[in-house]
C-alpha cells in the first residue's frame, strides 16, 4: 500500500513558496473507541480544488469535520495557512478564514435567507439588522456570481438554491478555505455543473476548495488534486488528477486485498424474489427507481452495493410496502405482492431490517416484549381478539434475549435504552422466525461494533443456509463482498451490473460505483 | 446566567423522580392557585374548608363533587383515546353539541318507545358525536389535513347549529328565552336521591371500565401505543395503522357525544346555550393529567369535578367570576407540564 501513497507534485499550485492553505498531518480520531481516521493527512494549496474520495465510511467526512473544529482530533497536527491552528469549534474555524458546507445543511426552515444568515454571524458582527444582511448577501452573491435572494423563505428553496445560500453564508463569514461535503450528491447533473464551475472561479481568484465526492468524472473535469481514503487511512494523498486514471482510483477506493472469494452456492434454489421492472418518481429530494430488475434465490445473499441516495432507501420502502411503486411488480415464491400490504407482505414470509432501527424497524417508547411481539400480535399469536396476552409477550421476550444474547435488556424495558448492537439483535429475533422466505437487509451492520457485527453477519449466514434468500443492500463494501454468493451495484435507481462473487474486481466496481458502465 | 446551557433527556426517569416531580408540579400549582385566589378576595382560611372539606368530606359536597364529574369523565376519555394515536381531538365541544341536539330531537320529539326513549338518545347522541368528527378525521388520512384547525371549527359550527335551533324551532314557548323546554321524564336520568347525583353514573362507570380493559388487555391498546409513537414502524410491521386510528378517533367522537347527552339528560334535562361550555379545555387538561389513561382519567376527573364545585360557591359566596375557576385549572395544568418537562430532560452547563 505504501508504494501507492504519492506525493504532491507542484503542480495546481498557483502561488509556490507560500505556505499550504491547509494541511493535516497524523491525525486519529476515533468515536467510541471505534477507530474513524488512523494517522490521516491532507494537504490543500491556495488556488486549488482539491477532490477527497472514498467509500462511504472512508473517514472523509469526519477529517474535513476536524479541519472546521466540528470534532476535535485525538492526536495529529493541524495548520491553516502556516499557522498551527487546531479550531474547537466551527467558530473559531471561521475565524482563521475556513467555512464548511456540510452534507445536512444547517438552516432553519421558516426563516428567510437573511435571517438565517444573521443568526450565523455572531455579536460582533457590524451587521445587525436583516436589511443590513440582505444587502450584504446580495453584494456577495453578485461578487461571486452565486444567484441568492435574501427575502425567501428558506422552506420555500429547492436543494440547489438551499446549498447555494450555505455557500454565500460561509463566504460572507469570511472564508477562504471553502469545504463542501459531497455537494453535488444532491443536485441534478445541470445543477452540479453550475457549481462546480463556480468553484473552479472561486478557486482561480485565491481561494481554496475541498471537493468531496464519488464521481470520478467530477474529479477529472473540475479538480485540480485528488486526495483518497480508505477506512480512516490517506492512501493517495494530493496526486495530481492528469498523473491518475480512473481505474487507479477505484483500486485504491476499494483496495486491493478485497477478501473476495469463491464463494459457491451449495444448492442454487428456486427463485424466491423476483422484482421487474420497478418505478418511482423521484420525490422533491429523493432519487427514484428506474426500472430495476434482479432475482433472488433461495440459499443465496445477492448483494447490493452503491454510493448511498442512488435509490437504496426507496427501494427497500416499495419492498417493505411503505410505498408504492409507479411501475413495475414484486413477486415472492410465485406471489404477485405488487400491489399487497405490508402484513400480506410479511404473510407470504417477507422480512425487513431497515437502515434505521428506529425508524421503522422498532419503537423506542415501548418496551423490548412489545417491539418483539410487534409483528406478532395482529396474527393472533398473543390472545384472540378479546384478551392480549402480555405474559406470553414477556415470556417470549425472555427466550429470546436469551438466545440472541441480548445484552442490558429485560422485557419490560424500553428499546430506547437498547445499545445500537443490543437494538439491532431485538430487531433479528423478531425478523429471523421460522415463516421467513426472503430477508431484506439495509445496511444491517452500521454503526455497530466488531462483535455486534459478526453476530449480525453470523446470523444472516445461518438464515441462508437454513433455506431463505436474502436481498443485502448495503453501502459497505466489505459487507457486501464478506456475505454475498452474487453482487449487484445499484446507480441512478437501477441495477447497473451483476456478477458472481468470483467475478468480482475492484476495478469493475469501483467504476460502477462511480457511475461509469 | 443561562448563556450556555443544555437540556439533556434522561435515559430512564425512575418511578421516585417522576413521582417527586409530579408532585411537586401539583404543590406549585396549587399554591399558585390559592395565591391567585387569595388576591381576588377568597379569606385565605376558608379555602381548605371549599375546596377539601366542602367537596369531598361532606354528603352534599361529595355527590355534587361526583355529578360534575360525570361528564368531565367522558371528555376525558373522548381526549384520550384520540391522544393515544396523536390525533388532537380539538372538536370536543362540537361532538358534545351535537350529541346533544339529537338527543333533544328525540327528547322533545317523543321518538320511539317510552322505555327506549333515554337509551335512543344515548345512541344517538354518539353516533352523531363520532359522525361529527369522521369529516376531520377523513380529511386528515385522506389529504393529511391538520386536525387541530378542522376540528376547532367545527366545534364552532356546531355551536351556530345550537343557536340557529335555540333562537328558531326550539325556542322555548313559555318564557321565550332561547332555551328548549324541559325534557319529560322518559328522557332523563333517574335521579339518586343523593344530592343531584342521577344513575348516569352508572353509565359513566361502566364506559370507564370497558375503555380501561380495552385500551389495557385487548390489542386495541397495544396497537395505538405502537401507531401513536412510531406510525412508520406499526405501518411497517404490518399493524392496521388506519383502522386503529379510525376506531379510536370515532370513539372520541362518540363519548363527546355521549357527554353532551349525560349533561342535558342529566342535570340540566334541557338543551341551553352554556350547557357545553368549557369542556374542551377541561378535557385537555383531563387527558393531559391523567396521561391517556382511562383509569387516571377518572381520578383527575373527580379532581376537577371538586374544582367545579368549589368554584360555584366561590362564585355564589364571595363573588369569584367563572374565568377564575378555567385559571386555576391552567395554573395546575401549567405546572404539572413544567414539572413532567423536568422528569424528562435535565438542565447541564457545560463546565
Ligand atoms: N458522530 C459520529 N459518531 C460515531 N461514529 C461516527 C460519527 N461520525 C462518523 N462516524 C463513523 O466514522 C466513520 C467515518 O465516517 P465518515 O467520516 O462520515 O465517512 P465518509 O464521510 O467518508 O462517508 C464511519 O465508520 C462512521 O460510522
Ligand atoms: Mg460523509
Amino acid at each position: 500500500m505504501i508504494d501507492t501513497l504519492h506525493q504532491s507534485g507542484g503542480r495546481g499550485t498557483l502561488f509556490p513558496g507560500t505556505p499550504p492553505a491547509l494541511d493535516l498531518r497524523g491525525i486519529d480520531k476515533a468515536f467510541d473507541g471505534k477507530p474513524a481516521l488512523v494517522d490521516a493527512s491532507f494537504s490543500l494549496e491556495w488556488g486549488e480544488v482539491h477532490a477527497i474520495v472514498g467509500e462511504n465510511g472512508a473517514g472523509k467526512s469526519t477529517l474535513m469535520n476536524v479541519a472546521a473544529g466540528v470534532y476535535a482530533a485525538d492526536g495529529g497536527e493541524q495548520t491553516i495557512d502556516g499557522k498551527a491552528r487546531s479550531p474547537r469549534s466551527p467558530m473559531e474555524a471561521t475565524a482563521a478564514g475556513l467555512g464548511m458546507v456540510h452534507q445536512h445543511f444547517r438552516l432553519v426552515q421558516s426563516f428567510t435567507v437573511s435571517e438565517n444568515i444573521l443568526l450565523s454571524l455572531g455579536r460582533d458582527s457590524r451587521i445587525r439588522t436583516p436589511a443590513q444582511a440582505a444587502a450584504a448577501i446580495a453584494a456577495k452573491a453578485a461578487e461571486v456570481g452565486l444567484p441568492v435572494d435574501p427575502a425567501r423563505v428558506v422552506a420555500d428553496l429547492s436543494t440547489a438554491e438551499r446549498q447555494r445560500v450555505e455557500i454565500v453564508r460561509v463566504l460572507l463569514l469570511g472564508a477562504r478555505i471553502l469545504i463542501l461535503d459531497e455537494p453535488t450528491a444532491v443536485l441534478s447533473e445541470e445543477e452540479a455543473k453550475m457549481l462546480l464551475s463556480f468553484v473552479r472561479r472561486l478557486a482561480r481568484q485565491g481561494h481554496a476548495v475541498v471537493l468531496i465526492t464519488h464521481k470520478f468524472r467530477e474529479v477529472a473535469g473540475f479538480c485540480d488534486r485528488i486526495t483518497i481514503m480508505r477506512h480512516g487511512k490517506t492512501v493517495m494523498a494530493g496526486a495530481p488528477v492528469a498523473d491518475i486514471d480512473e481505474g487507479e482510483v477505484a483500486r485504491l477506493m476499494v483496495g486491493e486485498a478485497l477478501a473476495v472469494s469463491e464463494r459457491p452456492l451449495s444448492s442454487p434454489g428456486a427463485v424466491n424474489l423476483s422484482v421487474s421492472g420497478l418505478t418511482q418518481k423521484p420525490d422533491r429530494f429523493g432519487q427514484g427507481l428506474n426500472a430495476l430488475n434482479f432475482e433472488l434465490h433461495a440459499g443465496e445473499v445477492l448483494g447490493i452495493a452503491g454510493v448511498g441516495g442512488n435509490g437504496q432507501e426507496e427501494l427497500v420502502a416499495c419492498l417493505t410496502g411503505l410505498s408504492r411503486q409507479d411501475q413495475g411488480s414484486i413477486r415472492l415464491g410465485g406471489r404477485d405482492l405488487s400491489r399487497a400490504s405490508p402484513y400480506d407482505r410479511r404473510k407470504a414470509g417477507l422480512r425487513i431490517i431497515p437502515s434505521d432501527r428506529f425508524e421503522t424497524g422498532l419503537v423506542r417508547e415501548l418496551s423490548i416484549a412489545e417491539n418483539l411481539a410487534l409483528t406478532q400480535v395482529a396474527k393472533g399469536n398473543f390472545g384472540g381478539t378479546f384478551f392480549l396476552n402480555r405474559k406470553g409477550m414477556r415470556h417470549a421476550a425472555t427466550a429470546a434475549i436469551q438466545s440472541f444474547d441480548i445484552r442490558g435488556a429485560s422485557p419490560e424495558r424500553a428499546a430506547a435504552l437498547l445499545s445500537g448492537g443490543n437494538a439491532q439483535k431485538v430487531l433479528l429475533a423478531r425478523e429471523l422466525d421460522a415463516g421467513m422466505k426472503v430477508l431484506v437487509a439495509h445496511s444491517p451492520s452500521r454503526g455497530l461494533d466488531m462483535k455486534a457485527t459478526l453476530f449480525v453477519r453470523n446470523a444472516i449466514k445461518q438464515a441462508v443456509e437454513g433455506g431463505a434468500a436474502c436481498l443485502l443492500i448495503s453501502e459497505d463494501l466489505n459487507e457486501v463482498l464478506s456475505l454475498s454468493h452474487r453482487v449487484a451495484v445499484m446507480n441512478r435507481g437501477s441495477i447497473a451490473g451483476c456478477r458472481a462473487i468470483g467475478d468480482v474486481t475492484p476495478e469493475w466496481i469501483g467504476a460502477l460505483l462511480a457511475g461509469h458502465v | 446566567m443561562f448563556d450556555a446551557a443544555f437540556l439533556v433527556r434522561r435515559q430512564a426517569p425512575g418511578l421516585l423522580l417522576s413521582g417527586a416531580c409530579y408532585a411537586g408540579g401539583l404543590f406549585v400549582g396549587l399554591a399558585v392557585s390559592a395565591f391567585l385566589l387569595v388576591q381576588a378576595g377568597v379569606p385565605a382560611g376558608a379555602l381548605v374548608d371549599e375546596f377539601l372539606v366542602a367537596t369531598f368530606l361532606t354528603s352534599d359536597g361529595l355527590s355534587q363533587t361526583l355529578t360534575a364529574a360525570l361528564p368531565l369523565v367522558l371528555v376525558g376519555l373522548a381526549s384520550a383515546v384520540a391522544m393515544r394515536v396523536r390525533f388532537w381531538n380539538i372538536g370536543i365541544e362540537g361532538q358534545l353539541w351535537l350529541g346533544a341536539v339529537a338527543a333533544t330531537w328525540v327528547a322533545l320529539g317523543g321518538i320511539g318507545p317510552e322505555p327506549l326513549r333515554l337509551p335512543l338518545m344515548l345512541v344517538l347522541g354518539a353516533v352523531v358525536g363520532a359522525a361529527w368528527i369522521a369529516l376531520p378525521l377523513w380529511l386528515k388520512l385522506k389529504w393529511g389535513v391538520n386536525e387541530v384547525i378542522s376540528t376547532l371549527l367545527l366545534g364552532s359550527i356546531a355551536f351556530l347549529l345550537v343557536q340557529h335551533l335555540l333562537f328558531g324551532v326550539w325556542r322555548d314557548p313559555a318564557t321565550n328565552f332561547p332555551v328548549t323546554a324541559a325534557f319529560p321524564e322518559a328522557s332523563r336520568f333517574a335521579a339518586t336521591g343523593w344530592g343531584q347525583l342521577h344513575y348516569g353514573f352508572l353509565l359513566v362507570g361502566a364506559v370507564t371500565a370497558a375503555l380501561w380493559y380495552l385500551l389495557d388487555y385487548t390489542r386495541v391498546g397495544f396497537y395505538a401505543d405502537a401507531v401513536g409513537h412510531n406510525i412508520k414502524t406499526a405501518r411497517a410491521a404490518g399493524l392496521p395503522v388506519g383502522a386503529t386510528i379510525t376506531g379510536l378517533v370515532l370513539l372520541s367522537g362518540a363519548l363527546s357525544g355521549l357527554a353532551g347527552v349525560t349533561i342535558i339528560a342529566g342535570t340540566e334535562h334541557r338543551l341551553s346555550q352554556v350547557v357545553g361550555n368549557g369542556y374542551l379545555f377541561s378535557a385537555i387538561v383531563v387527558a393531559y393529567l391523567a396521561r391517556a389513561k382511562p383509569v387516571w382519567v377518572l381520578v383527575v376527573a373527580l379532581a376537577l369535578g371538586a374544582v367545579f364545585t368549589a368554584g360555584n360557591v366561590l362564585k355564589v359566596f364571595y363573588s369569584i367570576s367563572e374565568g377564575m375557576i378555567v385559571l386555576v385549572q391552567g395554573t395546575v395544568l401549567i405546572s404539572i407540564l413544567m414539572a413532567q418537562f423536568f422528569s424528562t430532560y435535565a438542565l447541564s452547563r457545560p463546565s
